[in-house]
Formats: C-alpha cells, sequence, structure tokens
C-alpha cells in the first residue's frame, strides 16, 4: 500500500514568482514543528475548486520525501496536506 | 469512399495522441520518488482493490489493468498503490487538449487520456512527424519531463489509433497505403480496436483467424455473414483507411454506478447510497442542461447475477427528488446479497422546453429549489447541501476517474 500521510498543516513558505513553467515556485517551507525543508523539484502543479475557491496545489519533493502543498489564492494561506517517504 | 477494393492512398491527415499509462505516469510526475518504481493507481485503499493503471515498471512485472491488488502484489513485491487523484488528472487532460488544439480547430479527445487531431484543411507548415515529435516535446515541457506519449498518424480514424498503440511507450508510427499490409501481418485479430472475444468468434467460424485475412475478406462475407449489419461494410472500409468514424454521438444517458464497500450492508444502508447516487446523477445532468425521461436501476449481486429494472416518465424531469423517487422505487423490487449498484437516466434532452414552467405551481417551485441548491453547490464546493438521508454516504462513495467518457471533465 501507498505510504502516504494525510496532513493539515498550515505551514510557512518562501515562494517566488517570475516566469516559466511554474509562475510561482516555493522555494522552501518550514512546519509547525520547526523542521525546514529545501524543496529540489516541483513534480506538478494544478489548480482544484474548493467551491469558488481556488486551490494551487504543489506536489515537491526535497529528494527524501515528497509533500504536497497547497496554496489558497484567497486566503493567501500554505498548508501541507500530504507527505510521503517511500524509498522501496 | 465504402465500397473500394483499393487502400485509402490519400496523404495521412489523421493523427492519434494518447498519453503513455497515464494515471500512474502523471502520478510518477507528480510525486518524483515514485519514478523508476511499480505503481500501481487504485480507487481505493484497500487489498481487495481493482487496479485502474499501472507504471510501465509495473507491467514489465506482470501487473495488469482490472488485476486485484494483492494478486498484482505477489508478482510485484514492490508494489506500490495510490489511491487516484481525478483533479489532478483533469488538469493533466486540459493541458493536453490546449496542446492539441494549437494545432487544429478539428480536435476531438476520444477519453481522458487520449485525443484525435484532424489536420484536413488546416494549412500545414511542417511535416505531420514533424508535429508529433513537436507534441512529445511539448507534453515534457508543460505538464513535466516523466510524461511520454504515443503518436500514430494515418489516413483514418482507426489506423491512426492502431498506429499509436505499435511502440509503446514513447512510440511515433505511421501506416498508409504502402505498410498497411506489413502492419497487420504482425498483429493479431484481438490487437484489432473493436475486435474482441465475441467478434474474434464470428470472424473464425468464417475462416478468418488473422488481421490480413479480414482484410482479404469480400464486401458480403463481412456484411451478410460476420457482422449481419452495415457494420460488414464499415470494417471493409475502415481496414482499408478509409474514414467511417468521424461521427459525433450525443449524450442518450447519464448515470453512476458504485461498488459496495461492505458486503453486510443493510438494504436501508444500500439504499442511501442509492440516494446519493440519484443526487450525483442528477447535478450531473442539470450541469449539461439536459432533462431525463427515464431511470434504470441495476444490481449485480455477490453471485455475479445482473438485476435491472426501468421506467420511463410522460414527462422530462431533473430533480434528484424525481430520480430518487423512482429509482428507490425499482430498487425495492431488487434481490437480496448486492454487491454493486447502478442509476443511469435515459431519454436524455436538452432543457430547452420552458413550456415545463406552465404546467404547475409545484413544478415551478421545485425548479427553483433545485437551481438554488445548484448554485450553492457551484459556489461553496460539491454537496455542500444535499438530503439528509445522505449525509454519512460521502466519505464512501468518491468521484473517480470518469472512463471512456470527456463530457464531465
Amino acid at each position: 500500500m501507498d505510504d502516504e500521510t494525510y496532513l493539515n498543516e498550515r505551514i510557512r513558505v518562501v515562494a517566488t514568482f517570475g516566469e516559466g513553467l511554474n509562475l510561482c515556485r516555493p522555494l522552501r517551507f518550514k512546519r509547525p514543528n520547526g523542521r525546514e525543508y529545501e524543496i529540489t523539484e516541483i513534480g506538478l502543479r494544478h489548480p482544484s475548486m474548493k467551491g469558488a475557491r481556488m486551490l494551487h496545489i504543489f506536489d515537491v519533493t526535497d529528494g527524501s520525501a515528497d509533500f504536497r502543498l497547497e496554496f489558497d489564492a484567497e486566503r493567501l494561506t500554505w498548508h501541507l496536506t500530504r507527505e510521503a517517504d517511500h524509498v522501496g | 469512399m465504402l465500397g473500394s477494393d483499393k487502400y485509402n492512398t490519400e496523404p495521412s491527415l489523421i493523427m492519434h495522441v494518447d498519453l503513455n499509462s497515464a494515471f500512474a505516469s502523471i502520478e510518477q510526475q507528480s510525486r518524483p520518488l515514485l519514478r523508476s518504481k511499480p505503481v500501481a493507481i487504485v480507487n481505493r485503499r484497500t487489498k481487495n482493490t481493482s487496479i485502474v493503471a499501472a507504471s510501465y515498471e509495473a507491467k514489465d512485472l506482470g501487473v495488469k489493468v482490472g488485476m486485484r491488488f494483492e494478486e498484482a502484489a505477489r508478482l510485484a513485491p514492490n508494489l506500490i498503490a495510490v489511491e487516484s487523484d481525478p483533479p489532478k488528472y483533469r488538469f493533466v487532460y486540459k493541458k493536453l487538449l490546449d496542446i492539441l488544439n494549437s494545432y487544429s480547430p478539428n480536435v476531438v479527445m476520444k477519453s481522458i487520456d487520449e485525443g484525435v487531431i484532424d489536420f484536413h484543411n488546416v494549412p500545414l507548415e511542417k511535416s505531420l512527424v514533424e508535429i508529433g515529435y513537436e507534441i512529445k516535446k511539448r507534453l515534457r515541457e508543460e505538464v513535466g519531463c516523466a510524461m511520454r506519449c504515443n503518436v500514430g498518424i494515418a489516413p483514418n480514424r482507426f489506423l491512426a489509433k492502431t498506429a499509436a498503440g505499435l511502440n509503446k511507450p514513447d512510440g511515433l508510427d505511421v501506416i498508409n497505403a504502402s505498410n498497411l499490409c506489413e502492419v497487420y501481418a504482425a498483429m493479431q485479430l484481438t490487437d484489432l480496436t473493436g475486435i474482441a472475444k465475441h467478434l474474434k468468434k464470428r470472424l473464425n467460424a468464417v475462416g478468418i483467424f488473422t488481421p490480413l485475412e479480414f482484410l482479404d475478406a469480400d464486401k458480403a462475407t463481412l456484411q451478410k455473414v460476420v457482422f449481419k449489419s452495415i457494420d460488414g461494410r464499415k470494417w471493409y472500409a475502415r481496414l482499408r483507411g478509409y474514414e467511417v468514424d468521424d461521427r459525433k454521438f450525443d449524450v442518450k444517458t447519464v448515470g453512476r454506478q458504485y461498488v459496495l464497500e461492505n458486503r453486510n450492508l443493510t438494504q436501508k444502508q444500500i439504499s442511501t447510497r442509492l440516494h446519493h447516487l440519484c443526487e450525483s446523477v442528477g447535478f450531473r445532468l442539470r450541469s449539461q442542461n439536459k432533462v431525463a425521461r427515464g431511470v434504470y436501476v441495476y444490481v449485480r449481486t455477490l453471485d455475479h447475477k445482473y438485476w435491472h429494472d426501468c421506467r420511463m416518465l410522460p414527462m422530462p424531469f431533473y430533480s434528484d427528488r424525481t430520480i430518487n423517487l423512482i429509482a428507490q422505487r425499482l430498487f425495492l423490487n431488487a434481490p437480496e446479497a448486492v454487491m454493486e449498484i447502478g442509476v443511469r437516466c435515459y431519454g436524455v434532452s436538452d432543457d430547452n422546453d420552458k413550456q415545463l414552467s406552465l404546467f404547475s405551481d409545484e413544478t415551478v417551485r421545485e425548479q427553483n429549489l433545485v437551481g438554488a441548491i445548484d448554485v450553492i453547490n457551484r459556489r461553496f464546493g460539491d454537496r455542500t447541501v444535499h438530503s439528509a438521508d445522505t449525509m454519512m454516504t460521502g466519505r464512501f462513495i468518491r468521484t473517480k476517474i470518469p472512463f471512456g467518457s470527456t463530457r464531465y471533465l
């Protein structure tokens, strides 16, 4: 089975807004427990609607685990919603 | 050109684009640590669940779509099951559609992971082969480096799809009059799209055992003996590269099915799940501005028996309440030991008959109420307002991947 853990942690994120495939690029994030992660790759960014509210979902990795970060475009908040560290 | 004995020698202007192991590739794209690993996409996180897609690494170990996860995990002990994530697949579908639309106004998506571009009457600055390689490159650049697709180019839709299946993954093949026989010679009958066990048996009965023999068969045999319909003539033309599949299908039914999460549910619990399906079908029907005239309910039992019943009404309807009322009445006669339930609205037509509102105050009130609920659900999210009866069912019945159809995407 998959080892994905579902979370709902408000996180602090350093991101850039520029050009290219991903106009918004989260670079690093800090969890409430104080741990910091450097994002090495954005796997996929896709929008998702929560009713009329737009969320931007970033599936990213730091090289040791995959994470899902959700950016709420209305409330301007970031949440960590999934973590998976499968290394088979 | 139905009826011609020769192969179609017109230029190959149909392109079929097929994402390779689409859902598994999208998951490997979005979760980099899954790349190069055997991955299976499932709709539920249980051992009993069926596999809806598998990565190439999993396929190499013998994992097949439709297999139970438990069985697949025996073949591939390191198999990683990932729960399907439809919004992500819809996003990639839209990206692919944008790419395809940039080459021709005549693009039809055949399913969530494959589309057809018709280049007839489109001014071409480069060859279709060059365009095919460009689409592959753009897919990697605009979606991600793990995305691959197969491209097939041919004079008709059937051969283009066949070409797209020749060299997986990441192939690009052209079929035309010059290599048609060579391609058929390397195939089995059931490799042809549209020929499965049943039709194979009928072809075998008249001595046709290979695609080349199928190609050599005369039109009269196909029409009068094998297919016993105009389908025989169509196959005769289709195999030779003439277009017979450029058709648009109207929405005829809107439905939804559900495999029960537990085999020991009471009739009352099953009935609430049926109610949930009715709400979902009603919302889909109205989202397409359609009304229906009939409701069809089916049940599959634990001993794999199939029961169904249906009812047609004199007046069109569209509300969840009406669909559920009819479905629940039909369901009263359903057998016990149910494994799967389904509900489908049929007799579907466009909702342009505003005279409905002239019939009674009750109809107008229902129209207004249903309209208001749909507005709330669109604004605040699916199932913000629903029947109290289905309060708990949302935990079990979730929207999954719409196979085959792209009308809800």
